[in-house]
């Protein structure tokens, strides 16, 4: 016997329902309750995330509540909201609810999981401090990924996030044997069609399998309510753990954008009785995160190797959403605006960009040495900006004057063209291996380029085509 | 948008900055006028000394002098690079120094032996950093070049020249045409080629002696003798002068434009520094009323 609850109250996107008091439904359980808006009949799904007393509880809805009304029937699953799992959502595009959106009918998964589960226990952890290689010169050299760890993409409004995430996707899903899990939290539906066309193109290095073939997407844009932006980042890595977990692969799990599952947390944090904290955000927005987080994790038994977007709103890394997601990353990458108001992409800040393993431990003594010395000089930079706007270059010291001529190389030297960005550009992609990285960077702060115009060092990969660009630029100025 | 207490310190620290370009503006234009006035008045003097000359050779005396011929060979060369001894003035010594080291790369090409000299601080460390070996430096000429001084450079170069160990003298500075403009140069004064106003044409019935404007005692060629020297040494000092002068311009323009970049960027500071605040401010309050609403509620 079904145990049926009535609609007490419907605000924005939670609703409030009765049950009887000695069967109340658990927190995290989900209901369902059918709406008849003017013929059109839908089911809505809420998951009960308060007990108001006497037989109430309060819900979160996962779908729009219009034309919800009190008194309507309300019945309780008995479980969470549970997504399919396994190889048959390969290949596939899911809402929140983990129902298939692509069109293709049924998904037939043999199991079913609960999208709220436990993170992994301390001792099943594994730390793993191996390279993660991207090709992306900026990334490789100053904030390393950790194969198994987390990356962040952090930047306001327009700066390239998604276009850095696209690109990380198309270098290393085409070159990874595992599974990839794309989330799509809160951005635009168009990016997330874009991306889906995509990954039916590209092949997974030679095998001539497409890329989509390993991969299972779950989407809950804008336009959803937030409750399902809430929740969408659960479901995707629910399927994400159970490839970890079953089948022992290197799993990749994309996030954009992780900002969104806070902004949704705090579009129904007040609905739900909850005093806003700093900046009007809810009061749990470290716990919703560290709960998010923590799942995202590398086990004994196999890895997930996680790259996030996470949006800064106002340009202010300060503010608590962001702030929040900064401690939970390995590495990150902060993109800048004023760098990319000079036309440089990636727009990546390379002195507020930092990676836990960019350490002598862990990518040696070298690599640590030409990353150190590249930060320095451009620190050096940053530090002689204002002088060099009130006085001039002129008035620099001869020292100072070869490290801003060096600085702005270095500058130019960390864009580079992107594969997906080819129409952009103009310019093929380029993937330049870490090796040739390390020795592009000291060849530069050790001055051997300095005869170069500034201009050969944008968007190229390894220096050597900075040299080639130079010698074309002379070649057409004549 | 950076934190608002951050932004006020950044703007002090401009201020600070604007005081002292502000000051120099002030003490450079002072010292523009007098270097200016000396520069006039050593014209004047260098106007009579071709006055001189010119009635010489009316007099159709014939105006040769060894300094004035060029040496049978040059293989002893002296290159003297004028530049000031403090900075702050914009890009009048980092140009000096730059044509002097092409000068330098172009005379190495030419002559045996090359001597460098290099008055000014700013000039001595630049060549330093450069790795250039300089021969002999100064640097006791500041805005007010002295005679005496220089004279005595001038002395020690004519010494040379007649001794025949220099066959070329070189002096790269900054000439001084109007407040608006100043050239690097590049001039050789050693030899000096040819006086100004040694080319006046001969004067028939001065030369005759019947109408002579000038008596001309002991004799035309021991004065010859003697304005020779002179004009060189007046030369150098006018090389100085020039330096000096055009040094204060620069100083003063590029002070006055630094002036004009710390206000604009005091300006745009405490335009960000506000909205910052404000922005706080609204923020807190927000959470104020939320914090009550949501209590109330």
């Amino acid at each position: 016997m079904a145990n049926i609850g009535k609609i007490t109250q419907v605000i924005g996107s939670t609703f409030d329902a009765e049950f009887d008091a000695a069967n109340m439904p658990p927190i995290y359980n989900a209901v369902t309750a059918e709406i008849d808006a003017g013929g059109n009949k839908r089911r809505l799904v809420g998951e009960i995330s308060k007990h108001l007393g006497g037989g109430r509880v309060r819900c979160v809805a996962l779908g729009s509540t219009e034309g919800l009304r009190r008194g309507a029937d309300c019945t309780d699953t008995g479980a969470p909201v549970s997504v399919p799992v396994g190889d048959e959502t390969l290949g596939r595009v899911f809402n929140m609810l983990g129902e298939p959106v692509d069109g293709r009918g049924d998904v037939g998964a043999k199991e079913v999981r609960s999208i709220h589960r436990q993170a992994p226990a301390v001792s099943e952890l594994s730390t793993s401090t191996e390279l993660f290689e991207t090709g992306i010169k900026v990334v490789d050299l100053l904030t390393p990924f950790v194969r198994g760890g987390k990356a962040g993409l952090f930047g306001g409004a327009g700066l390239g996030k998604t276009v850095i995430l696209t690109e990380l996707i198309a270098r290393i899903a085409s070159q990874h044997g595992g599974y990839s899990v794309f989330a799509g939290v809160g951005e635009r539906t168009r990016e997330g069609t874009d991306l889906w066309l995509e990954m039916q193109e590209t092949e997974i290095g030679t095998t001539g399998r497409k890329v989509i073939e390993q991969t299972a997407m779950v989407f809950g844009q804008m336009n959803e309510p937030p409750g399902a932006r809430l929740r969408v980042a659960l479901s995707a890595l629910t399927m994400a753990e159970y490839f970890r977990d079953s089948t022992g692969a290197d799993t990749l799990l994309f996030v954009d954008n992780i900002f969104r599952f806070s902004q949704a947390g705090s579009e129904v944090s007040a609905l739900l009785g909850r005093m806003p904290s700093a900046v009007g955000y809810q009061p749990t927005l470290a716990t919703e995160m560290g709960a998010l987080q923590e799942r995202i994790a590398s086990t004994t038994k196999g890895a997930i190797t996680s790259v996030q977007a996470v949006y800064v709103p106002a340009d202010d890394p300060t503010d608590p959403a962001p702030a929040t997601a900064f401690g939970q990353l390995d590495a990150f990458l902060y993109l800048e605006r004023s760098i990319s108001e000079k036309g440089i992409y990636p727009a990546v800040d390379p002195l507020a960009s930092s990676s836990r393993i960019l350490d002598p431990a862990y990518v040696g003594d070298h690599h640590y040495a030409v990353a150190r010395k590249v930060q320095t000089t451009l620190q050096r930079y940053r530090e002689l900006q204002d002088i060099i706007a009130i006085l001039g270059v002129d008035e620099l010291s001869e020292q100072d004057k070869l490290v801003v001529h060096r600085a702005r190389r270095i500058e130019r030297f960390l864009s580079q063209p992107f594969f997906v960005a080819e129409v952009f550009t103009g310019k093929k992609g380029e993937f330049t291996s870490l090796a040739d990285t390390i020795r592009s960077f000291e060849e530069l702060c050790d001055g051997k380029w300095d005869h170069l115009p500034e201009d050969a060092f944008m968007y190229v990969g390894s220096i050597e085509q900075a040299e080639e660009q130079a010698k074309q630029m002379a070649a057409k100025a004549k | 948008m950076a934190n608002a207490r951050a932004l006020d310190k950044r703007r002090k620290s401009i201020r600070n900055i604007k005081k002292i370009t502000r000051t120099m503006e002030l003490i450079a234009t002072a010292r523009f006028k007098k270097a200016m006035d000396r520069a006039t008045s050593a014209n004047d003097y260098t106007k009579r000394i071709t006055a001189v000359v010119s009635d010489l050779a009316r007099a159709g005396l014939e105006v040769s002098h060894p300094l004035l011929e060029a040496p049978e060979k040059t293989e002893n060369a002296t290159l003297l690079v004028l530049t000031g001894n403090r900075g702050l003035c914009g890009g009048y010594n980092g140009n000096a120094l730059r044509m002097g080291v092409k000068t330098r790369e172009q005379l190495t090409g030419e002559v045996a032996d090359l001597r460098l000299e290099v008055s000014g601080k700013r000039g001595i460390s630049g060549m330093k950093f450069r790795d250039i070996n300089v021969d002999e430096s100064f640097t006791n000429f500041d805005d007010q070049p002295q005679y005496a001084e220089v004279e005595l450079i001038a002395d020690r170069y004519l010494r040379e020249y007649a001794a025949g160990n220099l066959h070329r003298l070189d002096v790269t500075y900054t000439k001084f045409h109007t407040v608006a403009r100043q050239e690097i140069v590049n001039e050789t004064l050693l030899p000096l080629g040819k006086l100004e106003g040694a080319d006046t044409p001969v004067d028939e019935e001065v030369a005759k002696g019947d109408v002579s404007l000038y008596e001309f005692v002991p004799s035309a060629e021991s004065i010859l003798e003697e304005v020779v020297p002179s004009s060189f040494k007046i030369k150098l000092f006018k090389c100085f002068l020039d330096a000096a002068v055009s040094e204060q311009v620069a100083r003063m323009v590029a002070m006055k434009s630094a002036t004009e970049n710390a206000n604009d960027m005091i300006k745009m500071l405490s335009r960000t520094y506000n909205r910052a605040r404000q922005s706080q401010i609204t923020g807190e309050i927000m959470e104020v009323i939320g914090g009550v609403e949501a209590l109330e509620g």
